[in-house]
């Protein structure tokens, strides 16, 4: 998994690329946490996220909630593999995609 | 009663030989045994006499009959009406190039199209006709092999005379040729797997097993009767099988001859689980260096570490893997028969009377009882991995799972599924089945022959826990409220074409269905 992180005035964008499971989904959740300090928007870019398994879809809730306590989060960029996992967990329902 | 025949029989001495041999034989019964060494010629009259002798004696046998005489023998039919031994050739192996060296022989270079292999035993008729056999049977049964024209008299030993044209060992090339690693690890891995796809018929070679366990017997007071207790479980637990073994495979045994690998020396072939054929190949390669890398250079003629990497690799090829995992586990099956077979064979060899024979047993010794300490089992199967149940080797697990699905020629979406489901079944076991102690767990990976469809069987020996059972998630809740839990087995259920769970004999056994 790469990732990579921008920010500009309260708006962050983190690219995710390669597979997000079990392995790696601690490595996002900790690069969340250390970056979403006073950030209101945060947009996560999953054009190169080629897989995600159910510890990757625990981090995205994780983030989820807290950026909805002040702010808000969005999925942009997925791909139909990815897509069809938030679809049959209804995910697509509960995170923000575009 | 043997009678010597000398010289010529013809019509003109034909009736004062036939006096001779019935005075010698007076009123003698019994066998008879014409010993033809001294016999030049012999026209229809001398035929005539040995009809005769045989009315009176139907168990004749003629000994040491030259190539001239057995013409005319074989012409006339009377081979198919007594026993006709042919007298064998003397060869001198004097000033021939010495090709290879092993446990019951020498073979030589006679010239460019032929060597011979001479026995040690100078009795050794018996064993050049077993390894005949042996060679013939594994010829008909699809093994590419040398088999033996000829036997001959090489001072007091016998000798067996093959046909090899341009022949070289894998050692030779090895050892002369480094670009032709990869060729000869391919040629090697396929020619003892074809080997391994060969069922042996019934009262054809022996059982392995027995052998194996006499490894363990030769120990001795080496190791404790409690580590020979577990060795001996173990390899009595091993699946019997009728899987041919050649015994000896190792790149000196297997020659180039024409583009085409052949195997040679089958007088050690035998049939069981191909686990006791890896033991000695581990052991030609690497168990006997291990102490004194100089031991495989003098063997084989190249040094250990391109032994130890031909090892590996070869493994790999066989088994059809890059699994780390599945490689380590296949290895160190091999090792503990290995070791077990070198310490009893240094043991009876009067090994410990020497500083360095006592060293070298010590290694050996202590890599088994490590290697004891979490053995089990001694069987493998090319399709199943066995590996401890933790996250850091679900890379592995995915990868050996991708492996052995590829003849389903799945879509890059289908992968994706199975290996999301894969993960979530492997995690799971590796978070709680032996919480919060550490286990191990098995991937059986098998497709049908019409790779329609995969199953994918995890097994472990945890606490037993159904995932199936658990209640699906209810999804449409808010997301702040939502728990963490129940997503990967639901996921799974529906990313699967079948998941299925059931407890027996002590392990939690889940299986996953996933149709091309």
């Amino acid at each position: 998994m790469e990732l990579s992180f921008n920010s500009n005035d309260g708006a962050a964008v983190i690219s995710i690329a390669g597979r997000l499971d079990t392995v790696t989904a601690p490595e996002l959740d900790d690069y969340i946490n250390a970056r979403i300090s006073g950030i209101e928007t945060l947009t996560l870019d999953c054009a190169g996220l080629e897989y995600i398994s159910s510890a990757g879809l625990r981090v995205l809730l994780r983030a989820h909630k807290k950026m909805s306590a002040g702010g808000s989060m969005k999925l942009i960029n997925v791909g139909p593999i990815v897509s069809e996992i938030f679809e049959i967990t209804g995910f697509n329902e509960i995170l923000t995609i575009e | 009663m043997e009678i010597k025949l000398n010289g010529r029989i013809d019509s003109n001495n034909a009736p004062q030989v036939e006096k001779g041999i019935v005075e010698q034989l007076g009123s003698q019964s019994g066998d008879l045994v014409l010993d033809a060494s001294g016999l030049e010629y012999i026209s229809s009259a001398g035929l005539r006499i040995l009809l005769r002798l045989r009315r009176e004696y139907p168990e004749i046998r003629l000994s040491n009959v030259s190539s001239e005489i057995y013409e005319i023998l074989d012409m006339t039919g009377f081979t198919e009406m007594m026993t006709v031994e042919k007298a064998y050739r003397t060869l001198s192996v004097e000033g021939c190039e010495c090709i290879g060296r092993g446990a019951k022989g020498a073979v030589y270079r006679l010239d460019d199209e032929n060597i011979v292999k001479v026995y040690f035993d100078s009795d050794a008729l018996d064993e050049i006709k077993n390894e005949r056999e042996m060679a013939k049977l594994a010829l008909i049964l699809g093994v590419p092999t040398a088999i033996s024209y000829e036997v001959v008299r090489v001072g007091e030993s016998y000798g067996s005379v093959f046909e090899l044209l341009n022949a070289r060992s894998f050692a030779q090339i090895l050892a002369s040729e480094p670009g032709s690693f990869d060729r000869c690890v391919k040629e090697f891995a396929s020619l003892l797997k074809k080997i391994h796809s060969i069922e042996v018929p019934a009262d054809k070679l022996h059982d392995i097993k027995p052998e194996a366990l006499s490894w363990v017997d030769r120990l001795g007071g080496c190791m404790t009767e409690e580590s020979k207790e577990q060795i001996r479980n173990m390899i009595l637990a091993v699946p019997d099988r009728r899987t041919m073994l050649h015994g000896d495979f190792h790149p000196k045994n297997i020659m180039f001859q024409n583009g085409e690998a052949l195997v040679i020396d089958m007088d050690t072939l035998a049939y069981g689980h191909p686990i006791f054929e890896l033991c000695s190949v581990y052991n030609a390669l690497a168990g006997f260096s291990e102490y004194d890398h100089e031991v495989v250079k003098k063997f084989q003629g190249f040094d250990r570490e391109l032994s130890v990497r031909f090892f590996n690799a070869a493994l790999a090829e066989y088994l059809g893997t890059t699994s780390e995992t599945k490689l380590r586990e296949v290895t160190d099956k091999a090792r503990i028969l290995s070791y077990t077979r070198l310490i009893g064979r240094a043991v009876q060899k009067h090994g410990l009377e020497t500083e360095k024979g006592r060293a070298e047993v010590a290694l050996w010794k202590e890599n088994l009882l490590e290697l004891l300490k979490t053995a089990d089992t001694l069987a493998f199967s090319p399709n199943e991995l066995e590996t401890e149940a933790a996250k850091e080797n679900l890379p592995d697990v995915l990868a050996f799972i991708e492996e052995h699905v590829e003849p389903l020629c799945l879509s890059e979406k289908a992968k994706m599924q199975l290996d999301l489901a894969a993960e979530e079944i492997f995690v799971n076991i590796a978070d709680y089945a032996y919480a919060p102690g550490k286990g191990r767990a098995k991937i059986l990976v098998e497709t049908d022959e019409n790779a329609h469809e995969a199953v994918i069987t995890f097994s472990d020996e945890g606490k037993p826990f159904d995932p199936t059972a658990k209640a699906d998630p209810e999804l449409l809740i808010p997301a702040v409220d939502r728990t963490p839990g129940g997503l990967g087995i639901f996921l799974t259920k529906k990313l699967m074409d079948g998941v299925s769970y059931e407890y027996r004999d002590g392990r939690n056994i889940l299986k996953l269905i996933k149709k091309a």
